[in-house]
């Protein structure tokens, strides 16, 4: 019996495709976006794991205090010392326009030897090995089958008989340090690295790079995907409005064919059973549908989350997908539940259908008021929620909480959405009061009121994406805008030379008696041990630790620019005191350890512990780490620091080509080694543009999915509307103003919306900026506001909402009239 | 003895620490069917051949001989504490060529044509601890990561070495080596002097270890005085006792069938010394391969043969998963020995890279039960 009542109820669909349409569209986008999102993360969290099982990501790393590179002399040294070093010889090579990077081990002195394949012996003997992972092999121009043995040619030299290793990180080829020596020579780095904490100091002549200085990359991103979850939520929850806008009109005009069931003897178990299997059924279509086209989008994606991740915080994704059996399970599980949540309500009053209730098509009203006397309450207690959140944020240190942030921004919009169909309602309310003698109007409001309950999920939805987008549009264009300032602050000098620490130093001094150099601005980096700060009122933050140094010329020409956000006194008495005992801190410093200007940090210098006064606050966008601004003195005198680069300003009248062919000459470096500052800037733009190429994708896709649902509302209700505009017709309105009536309804509808979507879309701004932000990059940036966003948001929301008119008008104007009075009858 | 080559081989038969990445904790790996313990009957082709007709030449034979396959230094000692307590230590350096001399790469800066690897263990009572290094060289570069030289004797691995003073080679050692930190931190420092003559093992020091002729060329200095400082769980502590050093070294020891083998090396209470060995498998009829040699304080041989003995397990114990024979008779009958040897504590597994067992035993008479003598035990092969 099941399947024949089953089969009645899908004929309904053959009678309204076009709400059968609006089903499997709701679901297919819902599914879709989640499930796209939710495969780059799947890949992303591969891609840490193998870069974590990388031994060179988890270790102490030794170098020389001199800044000499280092040599097999050193290793022999420390060996013979008994200090447990691996050597590890890094190069890289550029190949068909992917950039490799070589690493040589000795699997006999590595703390987590990474070295695996059949047998020690063939890694260690010639004609060695090349270990990669098989999603590097399109690079070389290699199938799988034919991989293993294969000899690529390299510029010119013959690589090892490749070997396939899954768990190395993209792009990366590890070799016997003899095989990568014998093929890189020169250009390859050596470093010395030990088990992480296996030397308590490091020796005389050397000092050490801890691993814990660099957070692990999952911990890094977690964050980062986060952000693209919530994104992703979202687009489930918009998706689902419009499949719960579907499944409840297909209910209510279903009613009566249930009823007949019913009364034909059909037990209430049976036919709630046979909905619930037809929500399976498009459950599993919609969410197959969905799996699909979301993993098709998660490859369009991944390249540019990839080059996020990798710009942000320094770590490989990979490029393809690689996907556990849990996410395929997870996708279509995410899915079903939120059908059956959607269709819980069709569910609950077909078990309680009252087969005697006769069909009442104005029987909403009485019930639609009760239920949006239930939202407001909902609504209330949403709002209650967003208070407790807002207030638990505020008493939570600066700089954590990401995921009360985010529970903040879910029941802020949970609030506006359960209460913007009461307050649609209020308003039409009052518009019909004040349109008592506009006869027209008056029906035209009256007639929004009767369609009110389908459209208000559809306006639901538009609220909810408007905002959302307005919101991550501002403090994306915010974010653009403080960066691109901050570097332009930031780079004062015209060219920067980067070479090796130990020939930095004579090239400062060459540079300063060369007539054509105006000034050098060189800069030193290094790292030491925060011993204490003074802001023991916290518990949870930690007050040791390692942090970086950063070290400048306090020239005029780098100071008169260099951004300062918060400083103690005027700036320039900062910068004066930057040479002595002050130093000034990174905003992502300065929030995670609650510092203030003026506070007093202690750092571990070669004279033993020191106390330095916080002078300034900089920020310091796109850095991971927690970093110290000092002078390039104070860093090289005090810390274990070595010169980085080295800025140059120019003579008016100096040759800038001359100057670099000098340079190049005198000292022997490459091109590479000189950036001028057109360049970083170009660089640095096109990193920020991937960065957020992301976010801007997924935000339009969102708004799309709601455009989508109010158009398939209306689409799916365009038949009934046309019987209630017959009936206008048949009392002498003019069909030119019947086609007119629905745009401006709807228009009117989705400006109201719109403009109830700005302070939230302006709300949920400032929580990005001024609070996940924070907590998730460990800076603030400005509130930004851009007229022409918000101009177009408005725009988006009225052109929606008009082409969603627009459909059912032009079906109305191509209607004889015979026909349109015709559907009146039936 | 056969002892220990096991594992140095296994670094190229299977990959032993192979991998997939603990070089500290030991992998247990099976060896491959038909080579022997730990590929030590691999065929050798290529490799320079053990037999009688290469004499011993000194001091040149104390360093390393790269052109064969395996080598080793090896020490055990069986001391005493300042309260006496029994205490066993051993300290061994094994080399294998990773290829044949024709067959080695240019010595560029990494390359290498041969690996190291030391083992170092102390035990007493219920505790036994084991260290183990690994490092790489090339034998056309001699001041490596890990070496040997001749003169003045030098065997070391990273901070780890057994030397002599230039005015005393061989005859004067100082041993040192350290694993771990702070309350792990065990090792020792010791001074070893050698009381008595080298000892060879067979025709011209050539020690054959199956009815084929495979063999090695065997040495030892059994009588070796020790003392220095042996630290415990943090504690240093004063020691003092006897030790006894192997060299030997071959390309191919064992025959394919021959499995594993138990190998005793003991100081009698009467200034004798007895070193004996059973090979499992590789006999006449596929039997057990037992060899002995009886030496008296002066050096001089009083038995020594391939079947003037008996080795008997009288029962075994379990350990890690295994059942190790811990308790023997040994029979001399012409020397009018009859001893039953047992182990001081089952816990001496050596979770290295190729586990063994290695240990100190006590020797008794067996008809009295009368302690006369003390020893080191090593058994392989047992899975």
């Amino acid at each position: 019996m099941i399947g024949r009542v089953l089969i009645t109820l899908l004929s309904h669909y053959k009678r309204h495709p076009a709400q059968l349409l609006m089903l499997l569209v709701g679901l297919w986008v819902a599914s879709a976006l989640w499930s796209s999102v939710q495969a780059i993360n799947a890949t992303a969290k591969e891609s840490y794991a193998r870069a974590n099982a990388l031994f060179s990501a988890e270790t102490d790393q030794l170098d020389r205090r001199d800044g000499n590179p280092l040599t097999i002399d050193d290793y022999l040294t420390l060996r013979r010392a008994g200090l447990p070093v691996s050597p590890l010889l890094e190069a890289s090579f550029t190949h068909n326009g992917t950039r490799f990077t070589v690493l040589g081990i000795d699997p006999f002195t590595l703390p987590s030897s990474g070295a695996g394949g059949e047998t020690l012996n063939d890694f260690i003997t010639p004609p060695w090995q090349t270990q990669l992972a098989p999603d590097t092999l399109p690079a070389f121009g290699l199938s799988r089958e034919e991989a293993t043995g294969a000899t690529p040619t390299v510029g010119g030299q013959t690589l090892p008989p490749l070997t396939l290793r899954n768990d190395l990180p993209p792009d990366t080829l590890i070799m016997d340090i003899a095989a990568a020596s014998n093929l890189f020579g020169e250009q390859a780095t050596l470093s010395l690295v030990t088990a992480p904490a296996a030397l308590d100091q490091p020796p005389d002549g050397y000092r050490i790079t801890r691993a814990a200085n660099l957070a692990s990359p999952e911990q890094l991103t977690d964050s980062f995907h986060l952000n693209l979850t919530a994104l992703a939520l979202l687009s489930l929850v918009v998706g689902l409005f419009i499949v719960q806008a579907a499944l409840g009109l297909a209910m209510e005009q279903r009613l009566a064919t249930l009823r007949t069931l019913r009364a034909l003897g059909v037990p209430a178990t049976t036919l709630t059973l046979a909905i619930l299997m037809e929500l399976l059924v498009f459950g599993v279509l919609g969410a197959s549908l969905g799996l699909i086209s979301g993993l098709w989008l998660a490859g369009k994606l991944l390249p540019d989350v990839a080059s996020t991740i990798s710009s942000l915080y320094r770590t490989d994704v990979q490029q393809s997908l690689s996907l556990p059996w849990h996410y395929w399970l997870g996708s279509v599980a995410i899915t079903l539940g939120g059908l059956l949540l959607a269709g819980s309500g069709t569910l609950w009053r077909a078990a309680r259908l009252n087969v005697l209730a006769l069909g009442q098509s104005f029987a909403w009203r009485s019930g639609y008021q009760r239920q949006l006397t239930r939202m407001l309450k909902a609504g209330g207690l949403a709002a209650l929620l967003t208070l407790g959140l807002a207030l638990w944020l505020s008493r939570l240190p600066a700089g954590s909480g990401l995921v009360v942030s985010f529970s903040l921004v879910a029941a802020l919009l949970l609030t506006c959405a359960l209460c913007l169909p009461p307050l649609l309602y209020g308003v039409l309310h009052t518009l019909q009061k004040v349109f008592r003698r506009f006869a027209l109007m008056q029906w035209a409001v009256a007639d929004m009121q009767l369609q009110l309950p389908r459209l208000s999920l559809a306006m639901v939805a538009l609220l909810i994406a408007l905002a959302t987008n307005l919101g991550v549009s501002s403090m994306v264009g915010g974010f653009r805008l403080t960066f691109l300032e901050w570097l332009d602050q930031r780079l004062s000098a015209p060219l920067y030379i980067n070479a090796v620490p130990s020939t930095l130093a004579p090239l400062n001094e060459w540079l300063l008696t060369q007539e054509s150099v105006l000034e050098t601005l060189p800069t030193a980096r290094g790292s030491t041990d925060l011993l204490a700060t003074p802001s023991s009122t916290n518990t949870e933050l930690t007050s040791q630790g390692t942090v970086t140094l950063f070290g400048v010329s306090a020239s005029p020409l780098l100071t008169a620019n260099w951004p300062l956000l918060d400083t103690h006194g005027d700036a320039a008495s900062a910068w004066q005191a930057l040479g002595g005992d002050s130093v000034f801190i990174n905003e992502q410093m300065a929030i995670a350890r609650a510092l203030i200007p003026g506070d007093i940090v202690t750092l571990d210098t070669r004279q033993g512990a020191d106390n330095f006064k916080v002078a300034a606050i900089y920020p310091d966008y796109g850095n991971p780490q927690q970093q110290i601004l000092l002078t390039v003195e104070a860093l090289t005198q005090r810390f274990d620091g070595e010169l980085a680069s080295i800025g140059v300003a120019l003579n008016e009248n100096a040759d800038e080509r001359q100057f670099r062919q000098t340079l190049m000459n005198e000292f022997n470096l490459s091109s590479e080694a000189l950036v001028n500052q057109q360049e970083v800037k170009q660089i640095a733009t096109q990193i920020f543009e991937r960065t957020f190429s992301i976010t801007r994708a997924l935000n339009g896709l969102t708004l799309g999915v709601a455009a989508l649902a109010l158009l398939a509302t209306l689409l799916a209700q365009a038949h009934q509307r046309q019987r209630q505009l017959a009936a206008l017709w048949a009392l002498g309105v003019p069909r030119a103003t019947l086609v007119k009536l629905p745009l401006i309804q709807l228009g009117g509808l989705a400006l109201l919306t719109a403009l109830i979507a700005l302070p939230l879309g302006i709300a949920i701004t400032w929580l990005l900026v001024a609070v996940i932000n924070v907590a998730a990059f460990g800076w603030r940036l400005p509130l930004q506001l851009f007229p022409l966003d918000i101009v177009t948001m408005l725009l988006t929301a009225i052109g929606v909402a008009l082409l969603a008119a627009a459909l059912p008008c032009v079906q109305l104007w191509r209607t004889s009239p015979r026909a349109l009075l015709n559907e009146g009858d039936t | 003895m056969n002892r220990h080559w096991l594992r140095i081989l296994a670094l190229s038969a299977m990959g032993f620490m192979s991998l997939s990445g603990c070089s500290e904790g030991g992998t247990e790996s099976s060896p491959p069917a038909q080579e022997g313990f730990a590929g030590l009957g691999a065929q050798a082709e290529g490799f320079a051949h053990a037999d009688a007709s290469t004499p011993l030449i000194f001091p040149d034979d104390h360093g390393p001989h790269p052109d064969y396959r395996i080598e080793w230094w090896y020490l055990t000692a069986n001391l005493e504490d300042e309260t006496g307590e029994p205490l066993g230590l051993q300290w061994t350096l094994f080399r294998q060529a990773l290829m044949p001399p024709q067959e080695r790469p240019a010595p560029t800066p990494w390359a290498s044509d041969q690996v190291w690897m030391a083992h170092m263990g102390i035990s007493q009572q219920d505790t036994h601890l084991a260290a183990e290094r690994f490092a790489r060289s090339h034998s056309a570069q001699p001041e490596g990561q890990a070496g040997v030289i001749a003169v003045p004797f030098q065997a070391w691995i990273d901070d780890w070495t057994l030397q002599s003073p230039s005015d005393d080679n061989f005859e004067r050692f100082t041993l040192t080596a350290y694993s771990g930190e702070g309350d792990e931190r065990f090792g020792y420092e010791l001074t070893l002097q050698a009381e008595g003559p080298l000892v060879w093992h067979g025709e011209n020091g050539f020690n054959a270890k199956t009815v084929e002729g495979q063999g090695s060329h065997y040495y030892s200095q059994p009588f070796l005085t020790i003392a220095g400082s042996v630290t415990l769980h943090g504690e240093p502590r004063e020691v003092q006792g006897k030790g006894w050093l192997d060299r030997e070294w071959s390309s191919q020891l064992l025959t394919p069938e021959q499995t594993g083998w138990d190998w005793f090396s003991l100081h009698l209470h009467d200034g004798r010394k007895l070193m004996a060995y059973r090979l499992r498998g590789g006999g006449e009829n596929g039997g057990d391969y037992l060899f002995a040699h009886l030496f008296d304080a002066e050096g001089n041989t009083q038995q020594i043969g391939t079947d003037i003995l008996t080795l008997t397990p009288l029962s075994s114990a379990r350990v890690a998963e295994r059942d190790i024979p811990t308790r023997w008779q040994l029979t001399l009958p012409n020397a009018e020995i009859d001893v039953t040897i047992e182990a001081r504590h089952p816990n001496r597994w050596m979770p290295t890279s190729v586990p063994y067992w290695e240990g100190d035993v006590i020797v008794r008479n067996t008809p009295t039960q009368e302690e006369t003598g003390v020893g080191y035990l090593e058994m392989t092969g047992y899975e």
